[in-house]
C-alpha cells in the first residue's frame, strides 16, 4: 500500500484516531467509544442481518405487524405513555383472570376444577393475585436466564417496564373467552376448539413478542431469545403436566 | 489419493434436520397405533364422533400436531434459511400437542401402566420436536 494511500485513510478516520508523542496513531476518545459502543452492540448488528427471505416470508411479516414495536423499543419521551399502556394490560390481565377462574403459569392458565359460577369472591381475588405473581416471576426467570446464559445484565428496567406488552395476546385471549363463558358459548363443541386454538396462536403470539422483546432491550439475536422463550415455555408445561395430575 | 473421511461424509449425510422429519412422521403414525386399549386415537375420534361426544376432535389433535410438525421439518429441509419460520411453525403443531397431553394423561393416569405404543411414539415425538427446535436455533448457516 503506498504512503499516500495510507494517508488517506487515516484522513477519513482523523476524527478517531490521534497521533501520540511517539508518532504512532492511537484512538482517540471518540474512536475509543465508537470502539466500544461496535464491541458491546455486536450481537445487535448481526441480529438485524435477517435473512431476507426469511424476512419477506408471510408468517413472520404477519408476526411484526402484531408486534407493537414502538412499545417496545421506546424512546425516553414514551416512556411514560409506556408505562401506562403495560400498566392497563396488567390491570385488564388481573380482572380477567380473576372472573375467568384461572390458575395462570407463564402462558398457560390451568381452569379451576370448582364451578366457576359458585365461586365466593375470595377465590376470584386470588385468582387474580395469581396472575401479578406470575407476571413478576415470569419477568425474574427471563431476566435470570439472560444472565445466566448470555450474560446480558443491562437495561433490566426498560426490559421491565415493556415486559407487559408480550402479555397483550394473553388479555385478548382471556376476553374473548369471558365472552365465551358468560354466554355460554364455550360449552358448544366448535366453539370450544376454536377457543383452543385461539389460546395456541396467542401463546405463540406471546413467545415471539418475548423473543422480540428479549432482541431490543437485551441485544440477543432472535435465535437465542427463543431459545430462552422455549425452554421457559416448554419448562412451565412440564410442571403443569405434573401439577394437572 | 485422499483418503475418504467416513465420519464426516456420514455427518453430511445424517443432517441433524432430519430428527424433525423423523419426530413428527413418529406423531402421525402414533395416531394409528394403539394407545390405553386396542383402540388407535383415530378409532376413538370415530366412535366418540358417531355417539356424538362433545369434544371427540382432541383425539386428532396428535394428527394435526404431526402434520403441522412436518410442515415446518419440510421448510427447514429444503431451506435453512427459514430456521425461524421453521421454528414457529413447529411450535404451532406442538402447542396442539401440548394442550391434548395437559387434557388426556391426567384422565387415563391410572392406566399409564397399560399404555400402548402409540403413547410411547406420542411422547416420543414430542421430545424429538423439541430437541428439533433446539437444534435448528443452534445450527450456524
Amino acid at each position: 500500500m503506498s504512503t499516500g494511500t495510507i494517508y488517506h485513510h487515516l484522513d477519513s478516520l482523523s476524527q478517531l484516531i490521534e497521533q501520540g508523542k511517539n508518532k504512532k496513531y492511537y484512538l482517540s476518545d471518540l474512536g475509543m467509544h465508537a470502539y466500544t459502543s461496535l464491541k458491546e452492540n455486536i450481537e445487535i448488528i448481526e441480529s438485524s442481518k435477517f435473512s431476507k427471505g426469511e424476512f419477506n416470508s408471510p408468517l413472520l411479516k404477519f408476526l411484526f405487524a402484531l408486534t407493537p414495536i414502538k412499545f417496545i423499543s421506546f424512546e425516553e419521551k414514551d416512556k411514560r405513555y409506556n408505562t401506562i399502556i403495560s400498566a392497563v394490560i396488567l390491570i385488564m390481565g388481573t380482572i380477567l383472570c380473576g372472573l375467568n377462574g384461572f390458575y395462570s403459569f407463564l402462558l398457560f392458565f390451568i381452569k379451576t376444577p370448582e364451578d366457576i359460577y359458585r365461586l365466593p369472591l375470595i377465590s376470584h381475588v386470588v385468582f387474580s393475585i395469581i396472575f401479578i405473581v406470575n407476571f413478576l416471576i415470569y419477568f425474574l426467570l427471563v431476566e435470570i436466564f439472560c444472565r445466566l446464559f448470555y450474560r446480558k445484565k443491562g437495561n433490566t428496567f426498560d426490559f421491565f417496564l415493556s415486559f407487559p406488552i408480550i402479555l397483550y395476546p394473553m388479555v385478548i385471549y382471556l376476553l374473548i373467552h369471558f365472552i365465551l363463558l358468560s354466554t355460554g358459548l364455550i360449552q358448544i363443541t366448535y366453539i370450544n376448539f376454536i377457543d383452543t386454538v385461539l389460546l395456541i396462536f396467542f401463546q405463540i403470539l406471546s413467545l415471539w413478542l418475548l423473543t422480540y422483546n428479549l432482541k431490543v432491550s437485551k441485544g440477543l439475536k432472535i435465535e437465542r431469545g427463543l431459545i430462552i422463550a422455549l425452554l421457559l415455555h416448554y419448562g412451565s408445561f412440564t410442571i403443569v403436566l405434573f401439577l394437572s395430575i | 489419493m485422499t483418503p475418504i473421511n467416513y465420519k464426516e461424509k456420514a455427518l453430511n449425510i445424517l443432517d441433524f434436520r432430519l430428527v424433525g422429519l423423523v419426530g413428527s412422521i413418529l406423531l402421525i403414525v402414533s395416531e394409528f397405533l394403539p394407545w390405553f386399549s386396542e383402540f388407535s386415537l383415530f378409532d376413538a375420534y370415530i366412535l366418540y364422533t358417531i355417539t356424538a361426544v362433545e369434544e371427540s376432535f382432541i383425539f386428532l389433535f396428535p394428527l394435526i400436531s404431526g402434520i403441522i410438525c412436518l410442515i415446518a421439518s419440510l421448510l427447514v429441509i429444503s431451506n435453512l434459511e427459514y430456521k425461524i419460520n421453521s421454528v414457529i411453525i413447529t411450535l404451532i403443531g406442538l402447542g396442539f400437542l401440548s394442550l391434548f397431553l395437559v387434557d388426556f394423561i391426567p384422565g387415563e393416569l391410572f392406566y399409564l401402566s397399560k399404555a400402548g405404543i402409540g403413547f410411547y411414539l406420542c411422547i416420543a415425538g414430542f421430545m424429538i420436536m423439541i430437541i428439533n427446535i433446539m437444534l435448528i436455533l443452534i445450527a450456524k448457516e
